[in-house]
């Protein structure tokens, strides 16, 4: 077989790549000195508009608000308005780089969550790295949002912090480096399988990496039916398994990571990345930048034809070329130049606007779940195929579709406020996005948003 | 597995090798909770040493869990005379350790009621030892009805 393979693979050109776009990144920050600002959406025709729209005027929705809370979501834009909360522990492949240099990635979020889902979404990022303090603050912002994005939070924390918001917060609460990736490692997966003739229940599945990620995925693979022992996690320590030396420690520490030990690798394999992959049908990389993390000749020892999900930015644990080479089938990274992107802005936008749609009261692994058909369902639409599992940014119709999915799977578990039909919320989500769509159109269009320079 | 009925029984001689895997576990655990147990060098042979003495002393009872041939839990126990106090006899627990994924199925709790069915002719009191900082040792205990009555304080001089 022949694959075409796109991207760079040289080492050298692709740092090169990397440091240009960096280079003009910042440049292009500094000139428009962000991306996001606040503008009305409410008409002004004449200052006497104010006595409407603030006092005393304002007074009458104020009052109606303080007997019913829920009102303020359809009295303020809160019931469009997330915010994306960092404390800067763990940004991209960066490490800790502390709030202030998390901005201008919360920024990029809260755009792509504004074009992608017609989602308002503010960055806030905290001096502080406690997750008691993390806790505490999500549930003081939290009368001001209609949703909390935690981004960039270092694991274990990030576990901590986003299992005590989801039972204690009052608005939903969605970590995007658990769930998103999760959630859109789900949808490749089914329609991985799907190409492979597989069942999910009867394939055996090596993750490696137990990060943030990882463990979110687990969680969602065992809700889709994999049996726990057929499941191999493996960290920078090797295969997790229950007599593994750092065991006691991991219980205190990541309870997560130690679940995972005690409940999975039922046969008890032992050893590091190539042993975790022998006789394995699918591979979900979520470790380390590559290439090299994952040798070719151990993807031939995979059962054939196998899946290789090398996500790893900047470089896949293995070079999709050399995976195919060696026997894998389908091969999905987390990079655009290469087929099968997985990538997470394929799925937060479009949750947080079925999310806030039907005015939930939180994002339960289900909805997810229904965010992963959706978008798999739509790739199905168009055409499986070893190099199409998933659709691309540029489907903005997947969007309304996640939405609609995740609006109805919340209004069917009893989170919703409101009740509407899955049409409904699909022509709500439509609206929503091209609105967002237009308005930057209109802005650069009227030179608002100025033209780049050269 | 983990469902299985462990057979709880006093060490042997020939379990030596078995329990001093458990016991370094659990000396590696106490590495996180303090400086001061940072494991020795020579831990193992030294661990060879206290655990044949211990299987073989009178004044030590060393108890183990087991599943099939393999050994899944330990507790050794001394016991000790209390000159000043009544009452006299105290078996005082210095280490009790179970394999992680046997966690939450009772065992400990077992090896403690055989060690007191072992020591009934005794009588007297059951006290245990482990760091301060090990909150999942104190909530352990605490749920089985132990209670604190001593306090041991540290102190590093710099010896100059």
């Amino acid at each position: 077989m022949l694959f075409k393979v796109g991207g760079v693979s040289d080492p050298k050109q692709e740092e090169a790549e990397t440091v240009k776009k960096s280079e003009i990144s910042a440049r292009l920050h500094r000139y428009y000195k962000g991306k996001i600002e606040v503008e009305p959406k409410c008409p002004v025709r004449s200052l006497d508009d104010f006595s409407i729209w603030y006092t005393p005027g304002v007074a009458g929705p104020s009052v109606e608000i303080s007997e019913n809370s829920d009102l303020s979501y359809e009295y303020t834009n809160r019931g469009n308005l997330i915010a994306i909360v960092s404390d800067g522990s763990r940004v991209l492949g960066l490490g800790k780089i502390g709030p202030q240099a998390a901005l201008p990635v919360m920024e990029g979020k809260a755009l792509l969550y504004k074009y992608l889902g017609g989602v308002d979404a503010y960055p806030i990022v905290l001096s502080t790295e406690s997750a008691e303090d993390l806790v505490k603050t999500v549930i003081f912002l939290s009368p001001s949002f209609g949703g909390i994005n935690l981004e960039d939070i270092e694991a274990p924390k990030c576990f901590t912090v986003l299992d005590r918001l989801r039972n204690q917060a009052p608005i939903p609460v969605w970590h995007d480096d658990q769930q998103g990736t999760a959630t859109v490692i789900m949808a490749a997966l089914k329609n991985a399988l799907k190409l492979t003739s597989r069942s999910l229940k009867n394939s055996k599945i090596a993750l490696i990496g137990a990060g943030a990620a990882s463990v979110a995925t687990a969680r969602l693979l065992f809700l889709s039916g994999l049996p726990k022992e057929s499941l191999i996690v493996c960290d920078s320590a090797g295969i997790l398994h229950p007599e593994r030396d750092d065991l006691d420690r991991l219980q205190l520490k990541n309870p997560w990571k130690y679940s995972l030990a005690i409940e999975t690798n039922g046969e008890r394999r032992k050893g590091g990345i190539r042993e975790a992959l022998v006789n394995t049908d699918v591979c979900i990389s979520a470790a380390a930048s590559g290439p090299g993390v994952i040798k070719p000749e151990w993807v031939a020892e995979m059962n054939r034809p196998s899946i290789i999900f090398a996500l790893a930015n900047p470089i896949p644990e293995i070079w999709p070329r050399e995976a195919k080479s060696s026997g894998a089938a389908i091969v999905a990274t987390g990079r655009s130049d290469f087929p099968n992107q997985v990538n997470n802005s394929l799925v937060f936008p479009a949750v947080f606007r079925g999310t806030l749609d039907v005015m939930a009261r939180s994002i339960t692994d289900e909805m997810c779940l229904a965010a992963a058909d959706a978008l798999a369902d739509y790739a199905q639409v168009k055409g499986l195929s070893e190099d199409h599992i998933l659709p691309t940014m540029d489907e903005w119709e997947v969007y309304t579709l996640e939405a609609a999915a995740v609006g109805s799977k919340a209004i069917a578990q009893g989170l919703a406020r409101v009740n509407k039909t899955e049409q409904e919320l699909r022509e709500g989500a439509y609206e929503k996005i091209l609105a967002a769509r237009k308005k930057v159109e209109l802005l650069m269009k009227e030179g608002l948003i100025a033209a780049t320079p050269r | 597995m983990s469902r299985q009925e462990p057979v709880l029984r006093k060490a042997k001689e020939s379990d030596a090798e078995q329990i001093l895997e458990l016991i370094l576990r659990l000396k590696r655990l106490n590495e996180e909770f303090d400086p001061l147990y940072k494991v020795a060098e020579d831990a193992k042979e030294e661990g060879m040493k206290y655990v044949l003495e211990a299987i073989r002393s009178n004044d030590c009872l060393v108890a183990v869990a087991e599943l099939g041939h393999k050994l899944v839990g330990v507790i050794k126990v001394d016991l000790r005379r209390r000159r000043f106090y009544e009452p006299k006899q105290d078996a005082h627990i210095v280490d009790l350790y179970v394999m992680p994924e046997f966690r939450l199925n009772g065992y400990g709790q077992k090896l403690i009621k055989f060690v007191i069915k072992e020591v009934r002719g005794r009588g007297g009191i059951v006290t245990v030892e482990f760091p301060s900082a090990n909150k999942i040792s104190t909530s352990f205990y605490e749920k089985l009805g132990f209670r604190p009555i001593l306090n041991t304080y540290v102190l590093q001089p710099t010896w100059d």
